[in-house]
């Protein structure tokens, strides 16, 4: 793509890597080359594709199709075991250490220096292997007691541990995958001094994150991603946040073929002060506020993970609020279980179909009963009437061209993704439900498929429903929504008529460069 | 496993070979196909380990079937035929049909109840100390007696499912907790209240409390019916309708196969659970009922059924369906209650029949990785052989 110089200046290329997981490309031929003794970012949003094409360099997932070269050379990676015998090394986002055994311990496990007590037996050589580990901490400034067991440690001492691991085992390319998302200001500032150092010492660092900041302060070059395709490599020096920014985001349809609502009606959903937490209580959700009418596409953007699906979450019932209320039509429903919910209006397209959407080892009967099994005409005294099921989802498969095998009683397992989105759509729109959640609906589908979601959405609120779409495509957002509310970890900071704002603004909204 | 298969370079060979894995790997075929295939793959080893013990395999799995009625011995005992043994043979096979339903009930709810044999045990022991040694008539002790197991087992099953559904407590790790509880809490009340001077069991219950009809003459032959096979039938029947009509059984396979989308779609995931596990107590305590009042008469204190634990095999073999456990646990009874005499006449170990019921759940266990692989190699063979294969589709 740009390969401006000659071949051997690349300690690392990996060339047209194309990565599916089920019909989903996660890595889209891309093409990258990581120059010896550089630090390259890569970055992109969470699914963006990064820590896929990482695992494939480390040997974690082999590519469908692509070429790795290291070296110079071609390398075939099939486990982790052939990136360590490349010199190649990763530290991870989790780390992989024993609580109770010490620095020195953890390092060597696996390739444990043996010496011969009376020349006879065999025992590990814990000695040398912490003179050895002292040794390497403190010419690469890393302040680790070799003794100290692993459970006293804290999260950056350990991280260094993980780095340490890799330098023992001789890794001349170390792969980071997003070191700093645990760390608190001050142990980030001690981490990248410690890349920084890495890189003055010849070493070659990929360093995968989605913060433009650190990139700004540390890396050479930066490779961004955006839903599994390379949109850019360019030279840090020569680059702003801005476009970086803009890069990732991505903006590259001007809002087309759109049509505006007709008028809003009354309000349907109102949310206020809302504030969720999540399972380790953080709050992920802070003091939210909007309300959505009848005949308005509500579309709520940010950079994954922001908040926003716990937002959708909570509204449907799956998110327990820590504060806040929600009322649907001026009903509270705050404190209201999942069913009572759904039989009050509310129909949600969840993000992750094949978790929440549909039972995979259901046939497409049953998952579209999923609903309204327990009522008429479904069932009758708590017995299911396999007729009127059968009926019920045929007429569904007709009206809104669900395609399988096998019609109704298919296994949905079998179906492809789209055809299982078509599904939980058909089932959710025909509950003519006042309010409808969209989270994500068209991901990981083809043109066509999303083209016929977007007509669907468009006509739910022309029939006068409230929808509430939670897209991270921002150009989905900005041909569909009528009102955007933009959130920024956890909080909503704008809410605009969606005419009054660009791709642009939106985009610095959501990251953080403006207030 | 598949050593003998892989030859077929004759096209013929090939296509019969390209036809079985169609057969194990199909949607609509390989739920029966796999269970019959670690069944014929069962007979094999175990047939290789008779060899092995210098026995001719024909005339052991002849002997299985004697022991169990369903051919006839050379000889039998003053008062005994094939008659009387089927009729135990059913008796033995109540029980373990009523722990494979239990195991079932669980298991399509997503919940493993290794405790059957535990619940067992506490329907068994309230039933005989409240019916079995109460002076009571036979049309009132009877129907008591099934009402307590009902009832003993699905509290205890609720009690589990409550644990798990309120506090998260792992079902397998309260069931086994629950199982040695309730060994020792009886053992020790069984010790101290009702044991009997000779065999340390408990005293024998009383005839009009026991799950069978005594006195049926037959031919000059007095038989003995065990109540407890229609009860495992009925329970089976009303468990096949549940699961595959009603909304209760739409929300439990729900729930079994996939908790997350079962709560999106407004299902109350908890009230299943504690359902589900109820279920499965109340059908442990039939089975201990009807193993503890019908087949034995009387509790070993401190010892929990093996049978309980079997029914773990029996359920997997039969799909964790009702039917198919109704012919699994046939089977399995068959080479259990078949090895006494198996091993009488013969000689063989006792044990053969474990080994060859243990080989039979490795098998079944096995059985989605059979599945698996016969669907890659399918796969496989399509790719390579092209053209000429023209798949049953």
């Amino acid at each position: 793509m740009r390969q401006e110089r000659v071949e051997n200046d690349y300690i690392v290329e990996m060339r047209h890597i194309t990565k599916r997981f089920g019909g989903v490309a996660a890595n889209d031929d891309i093409s990258i080359g990581i120059r010896r003794g550089e630090i390259f970012a890569v970055l992109g949003e969470n699914g963006a594709g990064k820590s896929t094409l990482m695992s494939i360099l480390f040997g974690k997932y082999e590519p469908d199709s692509g070429d790795i070269l290291v070296r110079g050379r071609p390398a075939v990676l099939s486990s982790s075991n052939d990136a360590v015998s490349l010199n190649i090394g990763m530290v991870h986002q989790h780390f992989n250490l024993v609580p109770n055994y010490t620095v020195a311990e953890n390092i060597i496990l696996g390739s444990e220096p043996i010496k011969r007590v009376f020349g006879i037996f065999p025992c590990v050589d814990i000695k040398t292997a912490e003179a050895r580990i002292a040794e390497l901490s403190r010419a690469y400034g890393l302040e680790v007691d070799p003794s100290l067991p692993i459970a006293q440690a804290g999260v950056s001492v350990q991280q260094r541990v993980e780095i340490l691991k890799m330098l023992c085992r001789n890794a001349e390319i170390l792969i980071f995958d997003e070191p700093t998302a645990v760390l608190a200001p001050r142990e980030i500032e001690f981490l990248l001094d410690i890349i920084r150092g890495l890189r003055e010492k010849g070493h070659t660092i990929i360093l995968i994150t989605h913060k433009l900041e650190e990139i700004m302060r540390v890396a050479d070059r930066c490779a961004v991603l955006r839903r599994g395709r390379l949109v850019g490599t360019l030279a840090v020096a020569d680059t702003s946040p801005q476009e970086l920014a803009e890069l990732m985001v991505g903006r590259e349809l001007p809002p087309a073929g759109k049509r505006p609502s007709a008028g809003f009606g009354d309000t349907v959903l109102e949310v206020q002060d809302l504030t969720v937490r999540d399972q380790d209580g953080l709050e992920v959700v802070k003091g939210v506020s909007f309300s959505v009418r009848r005949g308005e596409i509500f579309a709520i953007v940010g950079v994954s993970g922001s908040g926003q699906v716990e937002i959708a979450d909570a509204i449907a019932g799956l998110a327990r609020p820590q504060a806040g209320r929600i009322r649907l039509m001026g009903l509270d429903i705050t404190d209201c279980g999942i069913r009572r919910r759904i039989e009050a209006g509310i129909s949600y397209i969840p993000e992750d179909r094949q978790r929440y959407g549909v039972i995979l080892d259901f046939t497409l009967a049953e998952n579209l009963a999923i609903k309204s099994y327990y009522r008429p005409p479904l069932s009758k005294s708590g017995v299911l009437r396999p007729g009127r099921i059968r009926e019920f989802a045929d007429d569904l498969i007709e009206r809104y061209d669900i395609r399988g095998a096998d019609g109704a009683g298919m296994i949905t397992r079998s179906m492809s993704g789209g055809n299982q989105q078509k599904a939980i759509i058909a089932r959710e729109l025909s509950r003519d439900s006042a309010l409808i959640i969209f989270v994500q609906p068209t991901r990981g589908l083809d043109i066509g498929a999303i083209r016929s979601i977007h007509a669907r959405i468009i006509e739910e609120r022309d029939r006068g429903r409230a929808v509430l779409l939670v897209s991270l495509d921002l150009d989905e957002v900005m041909n569909l929504a009528d009102t955007v509310g933009i959130v920024f970890s956890g909080r909503m900071v704008k809410i605009s008529p969606a005419n009054r704002l660009t791709a642009d603004e939106v985009g610095e909204y959501m990251m953080g460069v403006r207030v | 496993m598949s050593g003998s298969a892989r030859r077929g370079g004759l096209p013929g060979a090939s296509t019969a070979w390209t036809r079985f894995l169609e057969v194990m790997s199909g949607d609509k075929t390989s739920h029966i196909a796999i269970p019959l295939f670690s069944v014929a793959l069962s007979m094999v080893a175990a047939s290789l380990l008779l060899l092995a013990l210098g026995e001719n395999p024909l005339v052991a799995m002849a002997a299985f079937l004697r022991g169990s009625g369903f051919m006839v011995k050379p000889s039998y005992a003053g008062g005994q035929s094939a008659l009387t043994d089927f009729l135990s043979f059913l008796g033995i096979l109540a029980p373990m049909l009523l722990a494979a339903l239990s195991v079932a009930a669980a298991l399509r709810a997503g919940m493993f109840n290794i405790g059957v044999a535990g619940q067992m045990l506490a329907a068994g022991y309230v039933a005989t100390i409240l019916a079995g040694y109460a002076d009571m008539a036979p049309a009132l002790a009877r129907p008591l007696v099934v009402l307590l197991g009902l009832s003993v087992g699905a509290t205890m099953g609720a009690a589990v499912g409550f644990l798990k559904y309120r506090f998260n407590i792992h079902e397998v790790v309260s069931t086994i907790m629950f199982n040695y509880i309730t060994s020792y809490v009886t053992g020790f009340l069984i010790n101290t209240h009702y044991s009997d001077a000779i065999t340390r069991s408990s005293r024998v219950c009383s005839r009009a409390a026991r799950l069978t009809v005594t006195g049926i003459d037959v031919g000059g032959l007095r038989l003995t019916f065990p109540i407890g096979i229609l009860i495992a039938l009925a329970a089976a029947a009303i468990m096949k309708f549940v699961l595959d009509r009603t909304t209760v059984g739409f929300e439990l396979k729900a729930v079994g196969l996939n908790r997350d989308a079962a709560r999106y779609a407004g299902i109350s995931v908890g009230r299943v659970t504690v359902f589900a596990m109820s279920v499965s107590g109340a059908l442990a305590g039939l089975a201990g009922v009807t193993y503890y009042l019908g087949y034995y008469n009387n509790i070993m204190p401190k010892t929990l059924a093996s049978l309980g634990f079997d029914a773990i095999a029996v359920a997997l073999l039969g799909n964790l369906n009702p039917v198919g456990s109704i012919f699994s646990s046939i089977l399995v009874t068959i080479f259990q209650k078949g090895s006494v005499y198996m091993s009488s006449t013969l000689g063989a170990p006792q044990e053969v029949a474990s080994v060859i019921t243990s080989v039979m759940l490795l098998f079944s266990a096995c059985g989605a990785c059979v599945r698996f692989h016969a669907a890659r190699m399918l796969e496989k063979l399509a790719g390579r052989g092209g053209s000429d294969e023209g798949g049953g589709g």
